[in-house]
């Protein structure tokens, strides 16, 4: 009986030391999630707090999947997240690369990488509405002045262009983000490897090809999932300098989700929407794992 | 004694006489209570809170500032205190075009302020800030809009000549919005020069559309509440819109424009005529600001084809929670901030009062102190107050129906669709809101 109880006190105790935690998980990630989910299920309206009783099944959700304005700014967001990624990463490997190179001055140009990054977004997204706006905005006027076009050109309102201003804040912001990130890992890689690929007589591409970037990656994957994540809730810098217009041209799910949930008043709409973009957080957060994974694994000399 | 002098003297003669009625007011007594108010920040904004210590000396009690933001923020932060039923506050900021939106969370000052106070205001600003019958909101400083224009260009003989040729009438200040469309084609000069500007995005340009749409003798909805504005002056109205796009009489980049842009372009000296808000006019004229001060004409709002002149206008304003838990002191209070002193200190800045003593008298103090511009500018602002001004529909879904309007006005400003197609998908899109809400 002794042992009995002994046995299933040891086998409690893990859970009691970690209850602590649990319970905390609990309350701060678990309900307000549960919450959230339950007011995509009601028409719930910010200035009409009694609209979270009542219960509509999965009208907001089956009104979403037709609604083709939601679906092109989903799809803006794919294309927004996958260009700005791929941008800030070869960028950020070159950055990292070159001041990987460098003796002296190293720790003050870390420094200086970091200063745009310690912008607020909206600070940020200002800075470039001005920069690109077509009228009073330095880029046209020093391309006037320079010579190189006659025209004004409408940076924010083009489509294409308008897409590639907002690309260029988010990137201009978080590229130091990849080039931290690589530089650690350009660090903390032995030497040992390099130097027996010299001996053996490797060039330089063929050294980066299948030495240092195959060593980086893990830690190009961890920056990729972070960003991901943060550029999939891209919204600020949007919101300032075009408010996803014109015309939708730059609508992203964040900008639609916040006019949706806290200009329109309907929250409960807006979480559904934000219950769908998760799903494309997760989509991205899972890709890059799994190749996190397999980078590990290459390295580890599985393959 | 030079006039300048003179004038100086007659104008600190008169402080102690416009003084003399705010220090006979009783604010009651209020000893101890401390309250709790969420108000609107901003540079413009911040002058009126340093006289708060005013208040409290009076009355005893304390002012605790729980937020100040600029508006947006300040509606999402009421939106979350009525979802959270957190309105534990007394006094809120707010504004004609928002008020709508909050239901009745804010008290009927009708009972709360006595008659002769708010008999001292303009009486179409009162009404603006009456939804439902229940005057929601006491107005602390108004805004309309008039046409600033360049006036050396309008002077010039070759500019003169060259238009009467072209359009075959005088080159003058536009009374039309079909003269500002002619005089805006015929100055532009991209990209160097444009003729005019308009904010191109969000509820901004929903409003001006909405003005304009009023003028051209239409209607936002019908006397049912469904979406009017595809009618045929709506199309008229936004074809206005369309068509200086088209000709690059505007910058190209207009419709991501909000008000700081179309400020600072006409102060940039690259935009003939420019429609803004009066809180603009001290900064046109500022040698310091603005290339054009000194060169800067403004006539009333021109007229749609109507007749009628636009004037969309909207005030803001301060309320007091039905949930205070003193709301003679929040009553007080608010009387404090918008009583003649308080608006005095608002108005020498540009701001439009909303008492109608203070509109004479700050105009008093503009001429005695030599500043003619700002005396034109109050005489201008002070006629299309009282005559022209209009509020959108003042219903909670004005924000909501608006946000599904923009997106098809750029639209049809970027040729995606025509102005026809345009404002029929907002409509059926501004019907289901409509309908949703239970109007139908």
């Amino acid at each position: 009986m002794l042992r009995y109880l002994r046995t299933r006190q040891a086998k409690l105790t893990p859970i009691l030391l970690l209850s602590p935690a649990l319970l905390t998980m609990l309350f701060v990630v678990a309900l307000p999630l549960l919450f959230s989910l339950y007011t995509s299920l009601t028409p719930y309206r910010l200035t009409r707090p009694e609209s979270i009783e009542t219960f509509i099944g999965l009208r907001n959700y089956i009104r979403l999947f037709s609604d083709s304005g939601f679906w092109s700014a989903f799809g803006r967001t794919i294309l927004f997240l996958a260009i700005a990624l791929n941008v800030e990463f070869l960028l950020g490997l070159g950055i990292a690369l070159l001041i990987n190179r460098i003796t002296w001055g190293q720790r003050t140009l870390r420094t200086i990488m970091m200063f745009p990054m310690m912008f607020s977004p909206i600070l940020v997204g200002f800075q470039f509405k001005f920069i690109f706006n077509d009228n009073i905005g330095i880029l046209n006027n020093a391309l006037q002045s320079l010579g190189i076009t006659d025209q004004a050109i409408p940076w924010l309102v083009d489509g294409k262009l308008a897409m590639f201003s907002i690309i260029f804040a988010e990137v201009w912001m978080s590229t130091s983000v990849f080039a931290i990130l690589l530089l650690a890992g350009l660090f903390a890689m032995p030497r040992d490897p390099l130097e027996a690929a010299k001996v053996d007589g490797c060039n330089a591409w063929q050294v980066f090809r299948h030495i240092t970037l195959p060593f980086i990656m893990p830690f190009a994957f961890i920056a990729m999932t972070i960003r991901s994540l943060d550029v999939a809730r891209a919204y600020d810098i949007v919101s300032v300098m075009t408010g996803g217009g014109p015309a939708g041209r730059t609508e992203l799910l964040w900008t639609l989700i916040a006019r949706t949930g806290y200009e329109n008043s309907r929250m409960g709409q807006a979480n559904a929407m934000a219950y769908i973009s998760t799903i494309l957080s997760i989509a991205f957060t899972y890709f890059f794992f799994t190749k996190l994974v397999a980078a590990r694994r290459y390295m580890g000399g599985a393959e | 004694m030079s006039r300048l002098t003179a004038k100086a003297l007659i104008a600190t003669a008169l402080v102690p006489l416009l003084a003399a009625p705010a220090a006979a007011q009783d604010y009651g007594n209020f000893d101890g209570y401390t309250l709790r108010v969420k108000l609107i920040g901003g540079a413009q904004y911040e002058p009126l809170y340093a006289e708060i210590s005013k208040w409290e000396e009076m009355t005893g009690a304390k002012v605790e500032i729980l937020s100040r933001k600029n508006h947006f923020e300040l509606d999402r932060e009421i939106k979350q205190d009525i979802a959270a039923r957190t309105l534990d506050w007394c006094v809120g900021s707010n504004h004609t075009s928002f008020a709508p939106q909050y239901g009745n969370i804010y008290a009927d000052l009708n009972e709360l302020i006595d008659a002769d106070t708010l008999a001292d205001f303009v009486p179409l600003v009162l009404e603006h800030s009456t939804v439902d019958g229940r005057l929601v909101q006491l107005p602390r400083h108004s805004d309309v809009s008039n046409l600033f224009y360049i006036k050396s260009l309008f002077e010039d003989d070759d500019n003169k000549a060259a238009f009467k040729a072209e359009y075959g009438y005088d080159l003058a200040p536009p009374e039309t919005w079909a003269q500002v469309s002619d005089q805006a084609k015929f100055f532009a000069n991209p990209p160097d020069f444009y003729g005019t500007q308009y904010v191109g995005k969000d509820e901004a340009v929903v409003g001006r559309f909405y003005e304009l749409l009023v003028a051209e003798g239409g209607q936002l909805f019908n006397d049912e509440w469904e979406p009017a504005f595809n009618s045929e002056a709506g199309v008229r109205a936004l074809d206005w819109f369309v068509d200086l796009y088209n000709a690059n009489a505007v910058p190209r980049g207009v419709p991501n424009y909000l008000w700081d842009d179309t400020g600072l372009g006409f102060a940039s000296g690259t935009v003939a005529l420019n429609l803004d808000w009066a809180g603009w006019s001290a900064f046109f004229n500022d040698p310091e600001n603005s290339k054009v001060a000194g060169d800067v004409g403004l006539v009333r709002a021109p007229k749609g084809s109507s007749g009628k002149r636009t004037g969309w206008s909207g005030s803001h304003s301060f309320s007091i929670t039905e949930t205070c838990d003193n709301k003679e002191a929040a009553a007080s209070f608010v009387t404090f901030l918008t009583d003649h002193d308080r608006q005095m200190i608002e108005a020498s800045s540009g701001l439009l009062p909303t008492r109608t003593q203070v509109w004479e008298d700050a105009k008093a103090n503009f001429a005695a102190e030599g500043r003619d511009f700002m005396v034109e500018v109050f005489d201008t602002f002070s006629a299309s107050m009282s005559e022209d001004a209009f509020t959108p529909p003042l219903i909670p879904e004005w924000i909501e129906v608006s946000n599904e309007i923009w997106p098809r006005i750029q639209a049809a400003m970027l040729g995606d669709m025509s102005s026809q197609e345009a404002l029929d998908a907002a409509a059926r899109e501004a019907l289901l809101i409509m309908e949703d809400a239970g109007y139908r």
